[in-house]
């Protein structure tokens, strides 16, 4: 356990956390009041911090005047599929990368790493040639292997730690008992690896879920738009209409929401490997 | 397992591949006949999209082989994107072309000269003369038809300016700064001029110059006088210039520092500034306003120098064709739909943009309300001198960025108008010398 | 395409592995002690455990990296592509001309400094406190690791519109606690400006230090603990002795990787200021970005290789650095 604390101790770690919650919440709530304002009066001289009317103005105004249905569903596709498919490549290089040693593995980690540094926006041009050659702009398959790609060198340094932490006892035991290099894999590892699995998915998922810039440069039509293309159209040449633009933000923020809300726990969890200490 | 394993990769890859490789070739042309275009908007807004829509869809009920794919992605990107797209050579046959990137865009062989199969095309003689100029380069080549012209005018707070003690709205820049330092009042989150400090600072700074060289500003290049130095040179340049940050310090927000279009707009519409200067497309955005009713707003003419004459800035954008389109005649017919008749007029008056053709002389809609300082302005062309700027210029967007971060610096102390104006002064001397 | 002529070529794709086959008996050793029961198909089954990947990186990440990069030797500019000869450095040269790039650099330092101390000890604090088990903990866990479930450009647009100075909620709070009389006008004064970004930053990237430290310090065993409390070690000298020592590596680590982010994150200033006041938010990524809205992508892409270059230095540095310290990675 760890040693009991002092009173003024407490005293000061609450007011700290509860601090930083408000901290951490308000920018949340004030998007969520924004929203729900009647358009006009956001912009009056004396802010209200509890609005007097509750409107939907702003949201039914969102589904009639663009297609944001369309948007979070194409946004949700492409984040899960390109998600689960980078996750699952990188278990196998991850699992290279961890348990076998060659010469070219530091090259392969420090190539990982470089991808990181690279400013993405030198490489939009000439991604948008590559991929009018293989006739995949404007199409959601093309976003998705291009956020697949992305996001592999830093899911597979991710799952490499985890593999790492999974003592190699494991594997050995269960070849001795007659599995391949795969079955153990599958069997014994995966299963152990589970939370960080989890919260490598959720990493990927919210990576993708997020993209701007690909996905302005990559997607034309109103069918194919993700949702955070959507929000940066809000912002057009007219006005910055905030009543609708926090209606958006507020339905682009929601679902990750929900999804932290069940994983959060893996995500601590998986990142400690706690599973294999037992 | 391992090779069952191996094998399922394998498989998924090769379905990857398939699927982009196969698709090569489809084109748009469809068997039966249809022909699809895809066309790019650049300054889109939701309400012009949908006018846009709507006009596309009697183009189509006219043209029943012919489907257009209109493709509208955020304002602040859309150049860019269609550079990328033009550059690639597909996915557009037609798109949005301004005077600002019709130069760039011809000379790296995007776009396609348009001027042979339109010899002789009926809508000519419907098109105002200004209509007619800009489709033109200096060459006599045609990249774009241009749908509509923006310009500067005044938008005021009428029961603002009243309440203030003013009979009329400001004619000039100096009856500006009286009545906008009137007007303002921090306190009650009121502020007299909505400036323009942020993206494109750089255009109402001119327009002040311009109007206090008016007199001897050469008319097809705002940017010279008629002696051949820049207007920056001349010493009524520094007086325009103190007048004009004069204003900010006394008489607007101190965030305008940072606004550009959409925040002068907004700032204008939620009712907090009482002055703007700005194209007539406002005047559509500000009508929906729901902080401030028609009652309270309405233009007056761009406001005029110590001659008592203002400098128009003209500025335009229209429709052109993609140099790799394969559907030009198509793409030509949509054109040309637009330019003319109620198509033209419908776009013109939902956007409310100065109209192309000559018809709209006769219209009382760009007679009433808001609009009425147009016709004024129209109606007295050696007032309200329209000049051609030189945003053709291949440097123009590198100009911009200079300038407005420099006015920025004289906004924020680091930079005196002096300094500002010999730096501009140095900048387009040489440019043209070099050109 | 049949799927056998992928398959070949999927392994040609990823070349490393392939080229170095060599029996294991011959490598030199490993840091721990590896399984013997590599055979023969060992080089296989690398590569194609590795070929996946490699072919998606190199596809959609490297290509177009690399195309992009040699733009930063030759004479691209978008508004005339007429001449697009290659000019070896002068791109380069153009940038150290500029005096606008240090000012930049300047920026992109306070940025990175600015943002990341704040985000470490914040971070570090939270994670210690939520060790110590409470009631509501998982549900105050999901609380504060929502920022890192937004998009840095939304970030940027949520602050914006909290920090306006005449509608804005900042102003508003402050002068009803009487801080302020005058609304401050946050993003269009040099002064305060990078301030507002900064803060907004910190606001984002606190959660990540949080999981991360928090999951090293949950792999802490308790007995290690427990021993220090038999020694009657105080809570000071437990921290400074045991907590950190023992995460050494993962905090040297988390520390790399978001030094990297961050110095690479346009997305919030983008959103929030795009750059400006005249210049004061601009960090070199999204100066780099404003400098391809001119439509010079020579030099863009100079900037973007002067930005890994110097990423790339940092790193050798800070990783020699902090592994002599280490003695060992973990």
């Amino acid at each position: 356990m760890i040693n009991k604390e002092s009173t003024a101790g407490r005293a000061v770690r609450i007011t700290f956390l509860t601090g930083w919650l408000i901290v951490t919440v308000f920018p949340l709530y004030w998007i969520t009041i924004t929203s729900l304002k009647s358009p006009g009066t956001i912009f009056s001289p004396s802010i209200a911090y509890w609005p007097e009317h509750f409107s939907l103005a702003n949201y039914t105004g969102l589904f009639s005047k663009a297609q944001f249905g369309v948007y979070l569903t194409n946004s949700l596709v492409i984040a899960t599929v390109a998600g689960a498919v980078a996750t699952v490549i990188s278990l196998l290089s991850a699992y290279v990368l961890a348990r076998f040693e060659f010469r070219s593995k530091t090259a392969l980690l420090m190539a990982a790493l470089v991808t990181q540094m690279i400013p993405s926006f030198i490489a939009l041009g000439p991604l948008y040639m590559l991929m009018t050659e293989l006739q995949l702009v404007d199409n959601r398959l093309g976003l998705t292997l291009v956020y697949i790609a992305v996001c592999i060198p830093f899911c597979t340094v991710m799952l490499r730690g985890f593999f790492e932490n999974v003592p190699d006892a494991l594997e050995e035991a269960a070849m001795i008992d007659g599995c391949s290099r795969l079955g153990a894999l599958f069997r014994v590892l995966l299963p152990v690896m589970q939370p960080g699995i989890i919260a490598a998915f959720i990493f990927n998922f919210v990576n993708c879920w997020n993209e701007l810039f690909l996905s302005v440069t990559l997607m034309n039509s109103d069918a194919n738009k993700t949702v955070p293309t959507a929000l940066n159209g809000f912002i057009s040449s007219f006005n910055i209409d905030w009543g609708s633009m926090s209606a958006a933000a507020v339905l682009t923020i929601a679902p990750t929401m929900v999804l932290f809300a069940f994983a959060s726990r893996y995500i601590v969890q998986g990142l400690t490997s706690g599973a294999v200490k037992g | 397992m391992l090779s069952r394993r191996k094998a399922a990769v394998a498989l998924g890859l090769a379905t990857a591949l398939t699927v982009s490789g196969c698709a090569v070739g489809g084109g748009s042309g469809a068997s039966d006949g249809t022909v699809t275009l895809h066309m790019v908007e650049s300054l889109t807004n939701p309400v012009r999209t949908a006018v846009l829509k709507t006009l596309i869809g009697q183009f189509e009920k006219q043209n029943p082989k012919i489907k257009v794919d209109l493709i509208s992605p955020p304002t602040e990107q859309a150049d860019q994107k269609i550079q990328q797209m033009l550059q690639s050579g597909s996915g557009i046959d037609t798109m949005e072309v301004r005077d600002i990137t019709a130069g760039p865009w011809s000379t790296n062989g995007w776009i396609y000269d348009m001027s042979k199969d339109l010899k002789g095309w009926s809508g000519w003689d419907a098109l105002t003369d200004n209509a007619v100029k800009y489709s033109k380069d200096a060459k006599g080549r045609t990249y774009y038809i241009p749908y509509g012209f923006y310009g500067l005018s005044l938008y005021y707070r009428t029961d603002l300016v009243s309440d203030a003690g003013f009979s009329a709205p400001p004619a000039s820049w100096d009856d500006l700064l009286k009545q906008a330092t009137a007007i303002q009042d921090p306190d009650k989150r009121r502020y007299g001029y909505a400036f323009r400090g942020g993206t494109n600072a750089n255009s109402n700074a001119v327009a002040v110059i311009e109007a206090y060289v008016a007199d001897k500003i050469d008319r097809d290049n705002g940017f010279k006088l008629t002696d051949g130095k820049t207007i920056f040179s001349a010493p009524e340049a520094l007086t325009a210039l103190e007048t004009y940050f004069k204003l900010f310090k006394k008489a607007s927000p101190p965030s305008s520092v940072a606004w550009g279009y959409p925040e002068m707009v907004e700032g204008f519409s939620n009712g907090s500034t009482a002055f703007l200067l700005q194209d007539p497309e406002v005047i559509a955005t500000v009508g929906e306003s729901k902080s401030i009713t028609k009652k309270q707003w309405t233009t007056a003419p761009l406001l005029t120098g110590p001659s008592g004459k203002a400098v128009q800035p003209v500025a335009t954008a229209g429709w052109g064709i993609a140099s790799a389109s394969k559907h030009k005649a198509e793409a030509e017919k949509l054109i040309k739909f637009l330019s003319e008749g109620d198509a033209a007029t419908t776009f013109d008056k939902k956007n409310s943009l100065v109209p192309i053709l000559k018809s709209s002389a006769d219209d009382t809609f760009y007679k009433t309300g808001a609009w009425a300082s147009y016709v004024t302005m129209t109606e007295s062309p050696d007032t309200y001198i329209t000049v051609t700027q030189p945003r053709n210029s291949s440097w123009w967007t590198e100009w911009i960025q200079k300038s407005d971060s420099e006015i920025q610096k004289v906004l924020l102390g680091k930079m005196t108008p002096k300094e500002l104006l010999a730096g501009w002064n140095t900048y387009w001397t040489e440019k043209w010398k070099s050109q | 395409m049949n799927p056998s002529t992928t398959d070949a070529k999927a392994r040609q794709a990823a070349p490393p592995p392939t080229d170095n086959p060599g029996p294991a008996a011959a490598r030199p050793a490993a840091p721990r002690p590896r399984r013997p029961v590599f055979t023969g198909r060992r080089g296989l089954s690398i590569a194609a455990f590795m070929a996946p990947a490699a072919l998606f990186v190199a596809i959609f990440v490297y290509y177009p990296m690399i195309a992009g990069g040699q733009m930063a030797f030759r004479n691209w500019n978008l508004n005339d592509l007429t001449d697009t000869s290659w000019v070896g450095l002068k791109n380069f040269k153009g940038i150290l001309d500029d005096p606008v790039f240090y000012t930049v650099l300047g920026n992109t330092a306070v940025w990175v400094v600015g943002s990341i101390v704040p985000q470490f000890v914040i971070g570090f604090a939270i994670a210690l406190w939520l060790r110590r088990r409470f009631r509501f903990r998982g549900l105050y866990q999901a609380l504060i690791f929502f920022p890192w479930a937004i998009s840095g450009f939304l970030i940027g647009i949520l602050f914006r519109w909290m920090f306006n100075s005449e509608f804005g909620v900042v102003n508003d709070l402050l002068e009803k606690a009487h801080l302020i009389d005058t609304p401050i006008p946050w993003l269009a004064d040099p002064k305060t400006a990078m301030t507002a970004v900064v803060i907004a930053n910190i606001w984002y990237g606190v959660t990540f230090f949080t999981i991360m430290i928090l999951a090293a310090l949950q792999s802490i065993p308790d007995e290690i603990y427990e021993a220090a409390a038999l020694d009657g070690a105080g809570k000071v000298r437990t921290l400074f002795q045991i907590t950190i020592p023992s995460i050494r590596g993962t905090l040297a680590l988390t520390v790399l990787l978001r030094v990297i982010w961050i110095f690479n994150f346009p997305d919030i200033i983008f959103g929030m200021t795009g750059g400006g006041p005249s210049n004061e938010t601009h960090i070199v990524t999204t100066w780099m970005i404003s400098i391809t809205q001119q439509g010079d992508y020579g030099k863009a892409s100079a900037v973007g290789l002067i930005v890994v270059a110097m990423l790339m230095v940092f790193s050798v540095f800070y990783l020699t650095a902090t592994r002599e310290r280490n003695g060992k990675t973990s």
